[in-house]
């Protein structure tokens, strides 16, 4: 009896708050009047002309500012664990060292797995990548607020939200792959990495385009301050974290892939062995 | 530049992304590998002495089970010969004890050789007293069966005229007289 009255109780607390808020949204309505179009957030979003940040006398796009605060957490998280976990691994792991060694792990078989003949390098390469991918997409969950130059509140978005971050993801991934066909196969290395001029600007723009639908989404979202809740958590968080999850699996796939092509060694193979090879392949 | 593409900043990211890359290689990505390899190294050398303990097993196990079989071929050998020794053995053995049953065997008949010799020359005296003993025997019956004949066919005749008292009184002491002569003689 005395339970189902707590039930009652909790229940019916819970409605009112709802019922509360629902109100509250209602009758505050008409408070929230924006400064902005809903056009030029948009716009102010994808080009970050207007909202752009002071550092040091520096005016950068709020997405510069993520990509540092991002590095800097992923570094100082990074030195914790080398300095309190690592140090503390056994040879039967424990949860956290187990999440540390299959990422470590996933990175490392996919980088040998793509690019049989050259690795490390490449492993190194992607563990980085995929984590600056997948930690910074999901900062824009955290919502870190800044002031812009023009003194508004700007809200920081995902790193690579920004054109530059990802133009610079998209040509530093080009730029491993070609040092890989320049290591493995020198000249014809190259000749094989230019082959895919377009790579870098594909990957530039595949992964500036994901995030900034997911940005703008988002934007589109918070505009409208009645679409603030429950809307979010399908949109906000859950579509933020598929998007960590498949532009970084995305991107290092195609980095390990393409590496792998270009790294592989040059040799002209006997007919013979192409046959077998062939034959091999048919029988598996 | 179209999309407020800044070089600057590009480069300002290109740099951001260096440092995170290599810091996170030193900091987290080769260390947890290192132990990774290390770990993989201690089981792979683990599994590598098993095997090669197992090989030794393996083989001490085959060099065991031939040297048995070359111990069961030798225990067999040392077998036949111990056999053959024992056959020897045997063999000498029975000789010596045929030689010693032949000598004692001949020892034994010498003895009831002499035996019955002894034995002989000692009933064919004996044989030689019984003989006359009997030969007087006989020589004397026949005189006493004579004289009993002469008596009874004497007894016969008188019996007619003659007392059957007398009669009585000269059997009873031929009676006597016969058993008192046999006494004598021996």
């Amino acid at each position: 009896m005395k339970t189902r009255t707590k039930k009652i109780i909790g229940w019916s607390v819970v409605a009112l708050v709802v019922v509360g808020l629902i109100v509250g949204i209602i009758l505050t309505d008409g408070l929230y009047t924006s400064t902005e179009d809903i056009s030029e957030v948009m716009k102010d979003a994808v080009l970050h002309e207007e909202n752009q940040v002071d550092i040091f006398g520096f005016k950068a796009n709020p997405g510069l500012v993520s990509a540092y605060i991002v590095t800097l957490i992923l570094l100082v998280a990074a030195a914790l664990i080398r300095i309190f976990a690592i140090p503390k691994f056994k040879a039967v792991p424990g949860k956290f060292q187990l999440v540390a060694e299959s990422i470590v792990g996933w990175f490392d078989r996919l980088a040998k797995t793509n690019s049989p003949h050259r690795n490390s390098f490449l492993g190194a390469y992607i563990f980085g990548a995929g984590c600056y991918i997948f930690a910074g997409t999901l900062f824009e969950l955290v919502g870190a607020a800044a002031v812009s130059a023009a003194g508004n509140a700007v809200v920081l978005p995902a790193p690579l939200s920004d054109i530059n971050g990802a133009i610079a993801m998209g040509f530093l991934s080009y730029l491993v792959i070609l040092s890989g066909g320049i290591v493995s196969n020198g000249l014809r290395g190259v000749g094989r990495t230019l082959k895919d001029f377009s790579l870098p600007i594909s990957m530039s723009f595949r992964l500036f385009g994901a995030l900034l639908s997911g940005l703008l989404v988002s934007e589109l979202v918070y505009y409208y301050i009645a679409l603030s809740f429950v809307l979010p958590v399908i949109v906000g968080v859950l579509f933020t974290l598929l998007h960590a999850l498949i532009q970084t699996y995305v991107l290092v796939m195609l980095t390990s892939l393409f590496y792998g092509e270009v790294s592989e060694p040059y040799g002209k193979v006997p007919k013979a062995k192409k046959k077998k090879a062939r034959a091999a392949r048919e029988k598996q | 530049m179209p999309l407020n593409i800044n070089w600057q900043q590009i480069l300002l990211h290109l740099l951001n992304l260096v440092i995170l890359i290599v810091g996170l290689y030193l900091l987290l990505y080769k260390p947890v590998k290192k132990f990774m390899k290390k770990r993989e190294d201690a089981y792979k050398e683990r599994e590598e002495n098993t095997q090669a303990a197992l090989d030794n097993a393996k083989a001490k196990e085959e060099e065991y089970s031939s040297r048995l079989a070359g111990v069961e071929e030798e225990v067999s050998k040392k077998r036949e010969e111990a056999a053959k020794e024992l056959e020897g053995v045997r063999s000498e053995k029975l000789r010596q004890v045929a030689k010693e049953a032949d000598e004692m065997l001949d020892a034994a008949r010498e003895r009831a050789r002499k035996e019955h010799d002894r034995i002989i020359n000692g009933v064919s005296d004996d044989i030689k007293e019984i003989v006359e003993e009997a030969a007087e025997k006989v020589v004397l019956t026949s005189s006493v069966n004579d004289a009993y004949e002469q008596f009874l066919s004497a007894a016969e005749s008188g019996a007619k005229s003659a007392h059957a008292g007398k009669a009585k009184t000269v059997t009873s002491m031929t009676k006597a007289d016969k058993k008192g002569g046999a006494r004598k003689k021996k």
